[in-house]
């Protein structure tokens, strides 16, 4: 029972409370390292801990049009992140998400884990909430611990042209896109980039400043008030830019080629001012916008159409007949011609072992320079180009900017292809072509590539005399001058008066091109390039000069056909439409 | 005299570790308010109140330890240990709360049986180490003081409650030291534990091994048994790794915290590396009362319980934790002391059993917030929050109160 002796020895006694003393010791010295000798690390420490640096995304700047028309438009959307050491059952969480949202919690978790970066990061769940959801969200936050919401500023297009591929669009940064960009401060997961477009090249100018907000915030992402005494940071807007763009010109364009595929651009050559810039197809721009749909985007991606290449600055083309009139430069510039001199066409012409033919099987008859061009005659330019060497003529193209990228201000632009005779001797070996392949190049086949703002650029000069301004979307402040081509005044005045009779004979392939204003003249050529991609492509390039106004346009219509057809009349619509000015802006927003 | 009739020494009992766990309580329920009032909505449903109603229950459990006839305890606590070692099975029919097995549903309340088991087990220790006449010199008279251990501490282990198992552990060596076991045969005890841990650190391994041939030696025992003690020691430390696997992966990640808490700062140690900052930043006179922002933007986790302590590092400082410190250090002492001077042999092992479960609990939890052990779960005494905790507290007071003879008074 409990009679058994206490039989503790008195030094058993003594090592038990020195133990103790000891062990309690321990613990001691560690309170007062920490408290009394690590005080100061410790403290700065708190500090830091209990402040989140939160992010304020900066609206993009808008983009106008020359009226000051919103092409592009902010309106703001809702992201909801969590941060995920702080949800303790996700599943549950996601589910309660996609209950009050509607939106399916698997899509949901996708997103988790797509953002994912660290435990106490706030990793985005979902996008394009709108304020209703956020309301029923915010009304049972308490049961999404870790779960936060914040504004974010999506793209939309209130106007009605689309001009896709001129406006870009954006693209989430991820994380490959992250470490391409280098410096991992400026672009966070999940923020939007322009990448492509004048988005993309007008990035730095409307993409703003992230702002910061110093927050004293709780484990569970409650964000409390700020802290004040840090440096904390506004977000700036990013500055809009005003195109020169026409939207009211961009929309009767988008409507002329609608059912094409080609590019139709109108502008100013004075100036270099782009009024319209239309690549065909295109897609709307809304569904790179929060509200796009994954089917949409697939569709335009694997479109075999290719909607997202802009074929302006990165098509390329053989110019076809249009090339004539660099032919015809050249010759009258280093005067290896008579312009009245005729030549006979009977619609074909035999070099070496090799039969041209001209367009018209019939022979045009009779033809000297003005009818070679008004008429389109392949004959005649078979006869004369043979006065000139590659390279005088090959010269001549670089001139006019063709081989070189125009400078426009958007990306990814391309340089086409002037075959010189080392890229000739390269291709072919030195003995492996002959003056045959000047022949094809003279009429504007063969191996040489161009895209349409080239052509642009070379309609531009040629309706100046050499004077164009260099081609651009936003007027910059030190205006460079583009190139300037000399030529005598006695060259440039007769080319003129060739593509004027191009519109105006009676035979003249470009005749459809006029809409007959008064006091208007258009001059212009067409082209018909031959491809391997099956009808031959249209062309017309031309200018309209009334009073002091000038405007010019390329219209490309691939496998359109003949230039004269179906190119020319697309030109006439702009003519009127710019020198006869409807008074009302045609331009109607649509609703948000 | 109701003293008088209950049969107890009463008057004789050691008023003063009441008031000291009073004073612990009243710190406790301040650091809960601060906790309450700044970050709980409604203070009815707060730690603090919780705490305030569950004092009610743990003071009734008090006086019945007080008046619960001494004799009674050693008469039925056999019994009382297979009626509780059924108990702890129970938890096992019930829902999991936080993943774990440890609490029985009892309505609104949650109650944890093993938080009863740690007294059960003293008694009974007490009473077979003082009835059996036993030869305390021979190891085999661990035997059943072992058995007696370690079946309660593995179904708490499978709970899983690793801190509360360990913690039943700890009044074995200490009673047994008591009951006159030889000191060689403690190590021996311990060696297999020390031969686990030093596994993980190469020289940590050496100096142990070296040590262990030297203690070996000194002791003189045959040959062959050292031999075998030595080499099952050195087996057992190479095998660890693979008990190491056995762990969970929560588990693991403590441990490993533990070695280098600057790892993975968001992961396993947030919890260390938040309560230090809590502590340091807190300086010798802390930041004042409702005023630590580590507390209550609540980067500390598990505040109000296994954390408590950084709570009242950051806002109350280094003075106060002295005082908690000192406090318990007293308590501690006291009831070693009142163990040494009592008459009867099981009195001074239930004490020597009760300071040890105190002590445990007060080292691990306090080691773990300051970052020298891996967190565990335990719970720091009468400050802490929680139920049957603070009630199991209060009824080893009263034990003390019941056996502990006051001889200065």
């Amino acid at each position: 029972m409990l009679k058994a002796e206490n039989l503790i020895s008195k030094q058993r006694y003594y090592i038990i409370v020195g133990v103790v003393i000891f062990l309690m010791l321990i613990l001691l010295s560690r309170f007062f390292y920490l408290q009394i000798v690590r005080y100061e690390k410790y403290k700065h420490k708190a500090e830091i801990n209990r402040i989140r640096a939160v992010t304020v995304n900066a609206p993009r700047g808008l983009i106008l049009d020359r009226n000051g028309n919103i092409l592009v438009d902010n309106y703001p959307t809702y992201i909801l992140t969590a941060i995920p050491g702080e949800m303790e059952q996700k599943e549950k969480i996601f589910n309660s998400i996609s209950q009050y949202t509607g939106i399916d919690s698997s899509i949901i978790a996708e997103n988790f884990k797509k953002y994912y970066r660290a435990k106490f990061v706030p990793t985005r769940l979902m996008k394009d909430l709108t304020f209703h959801q956020i309301s029923i969200l915010e009304e049972n936050i308490l049961d999404l611990p870790g779960v936060n919401y914040k504004q974010f500023p999506e793209r939309y297009y209130p106007s009605k042209i689309n001009g896709s591929q001129l406006l870009g669009y954006l693209r989430e940064v991820n994380k490959p896109v992250q470490e391409k960009l280098g410096n991992p401060n400026v672009y966070e997961l999940g923020d939007l980039i322009g990448w492509s477009g004048l988005e993309k090249f007008y990035e730095s100018q409307l993409k703003g400043t992230r702002g910061v907000k110093y927050l004293e915030v709780d484990a569970l992402g409650r964000e409390m008030e700020e802290v004040k005494g840090y440096n904390n940071r506004r977000s700036e807007p990013g500055a809009d830019i005003k195109l020169m763009i026409d939207a009211d010109l961009q929309l009767l364009m988008e409507e002329k080629m609608k059912d094409y595929r080609g590019i139709a651009v109108l502008s100013n050559p004075k100036t270099g001012e782009i009024l319209a810039y239309v690549s065909k197809p295109d897609y709307p721009p809304n569904i790179f916008t929060g509200k796009m749909l994954k089917d949409d985007w697939n569709e335009v991606r694997n479109d075999p159409h290719r909607p997202l290449m802009d074929r302006v600055i990165t098509g390329l083309y053989p110019p076809g007949s249009t090339f004539k009139i660099i032919t015809a430069l050249a010759l009258l510039e280093e005067t290896l011609l008579d312009p009245s001199k005729e030549v006979e066409c009977n619609g074909s012409y035999q070099f070496g072992d090799r039969t041209f033919h001209c367009w018209n099987e019939t022979g045009h008859g009779s033809v000297n320079l003005q009818a070679g061009i008004t008429q389109s005659c392949n004959i005649y330019f078979y006869q004369m180009v043979q006065k000139l060497s590659l390279s005088q003529w090959v010269d001549n193209c670089f001139d006019f900017g063709f081989g070189q990228k125009t400078g426009i201000d958007l990306p990814y632009e391309k340089m086409g292809l002037i075959p010189t005779e080392k890229y000739m001797n390269r291709k072919y070996g030195k003995w492996g072509w002959s003056r045959g392949n000047l022949l094809n190049l003279a009429l504007g086949q063969g191996d040489i590539l161009v895209t349409p703002i080239q052509m642009v650029q070379f309609i531009n000069q040629i309706a100046t005399h050499g004077n164009a301004g260099r081609l651009h979307f936003v007027k910059e402040d030190n205006e460079e001058k583009g190139i300037r081509p000399q030529y005598s005044d006695n060259t440039w005045n007769k080319i003129e008066k060739y593509l004027l009779s191009t519109v105006s004979d009676n035979q003249g392939t470009g005749r459809s091109a006029d809409p007959k204003i008064k006091g208007l003249i258009i001059g212009g050529k067409t082209g018909t390039a031959e491809n391997p991609h099956g009808d031959p492509h249209a062309w017309f390039i031309g200018f309209g000069k009334k009073d002091n106004q000038i405007l010019t346009t390329v219209i490309l219509v691939e496998n359109g056909g003949h230039g004269g057809e179906i190119a020319a009349p697309i030109a006439r619509s702009a003519y009127s439409r710019y020198f006869l000015p409807i008074k009302q802006s045609q331009i109607v927003l649509k609703t948000p | 005299m109701i003293f008088s009739v209950s049969g107890n020494h009463f008057s004789k009992s050691p008023f003063t570790i009441i008031i000291a766990s009073m004073v612990l309580t009243s710190i406790g329920l301040i650091s809960l308010l601060s906790i309450s009032v700044h970050q709980s909505s409604d203070i009815l449903r707060s730690s603090f109140f919780k705490q305030l109603v569950f004092l009610g229950p743990s003071l009734i459990g008090l006086l019945i330890m007080i008046f619960i006839p001494k004799y009674l305890i050693h008469k039925y606590i056999f019994t009382i240990y297979f009626i509780v070692l059924g108990v702890l099975f129970l938890p096992y029919f019930g829902r999991t709360i936080a993943g774990t097995y440890r609490w029985i549903d009892l309505g609104p309340v949650g109650f944890q049986p093993s938080e009863f088991a740690k007294l059960i087990i003293v008694f009974s220790l007490a009473k077979y180490l003082s009835d059996h006449n036993l030869e305390m010199k021979n190891f085999s008279s661990f035997f059943f003081p072992i058995i007696m251990v370690i079946i309660p501490a593995v179904i708490i282990l499978k709970q899983p409650d690793l801190g509360t198992a360990l913690v039943l552990l700890t009044p074995l060596l200490p009673m047994l030291y008591w009951a006159g076991a030889r000191s060689y045969h403690i190590f021996l005890s311990l060696a297999p534990l020390l031969s686990v841990l030093t596994a993980f650190h190469a020289l940590s391994f050496s100096i142990w091994g070296v040590l262990m041939i030297v203690i070996i030696f000194l002791e003189r025992p045959k040959l062959i048994f050292g031999l075998v003690i030595y080499f099952s020691n050195l087996f057992l430390g190479l095998l660890a790794p693979a008990l190491w696997n056995s762990l969970k992966d929560y588990q693991q990640n403590r441990i490993l915290a533990l070695i280098n808490p600057e790892l993975d700062p968001l992961g396993a140690a947030y919890q260390i590396i938040q309560s230090q900052t809590a502590i340091g930043s807190g300086g010798a006179f802390g930041k004042g009362w409702g005023a630590g922002t580590q507390t209550h933007l609540k980067f500390l986790p598990v505040q109000e319980s296994d954390f408590i302590l950084s709570v009242i590092g950051e806002e109350l400082g280094f003075v106060f934790i002295l005082v908690i410190i000192l406090i318990f250090t007293w308590m501690i002492l006291k009831m070693v002391k009142l163990g040494y001077s009592s008459k009867d042999r099981f009195s001074g092992l239930v004490l020597i059993g009760i300071a040890s479960l105190f002590m445990a609990h007060v080292f691990v939890n306090i080691a773990m917030t300051v970052g020298m052990i891996p967190v565990k779960g335990l719970p720091l005494p009468f400050i802490s929050s929680g139920g049957s905790f603070l009630m199991s507290c209060f009824m080893m007071v009263g034990i003390v109160m019941n056996v502990g003879v006051d001889s200065t008074e």
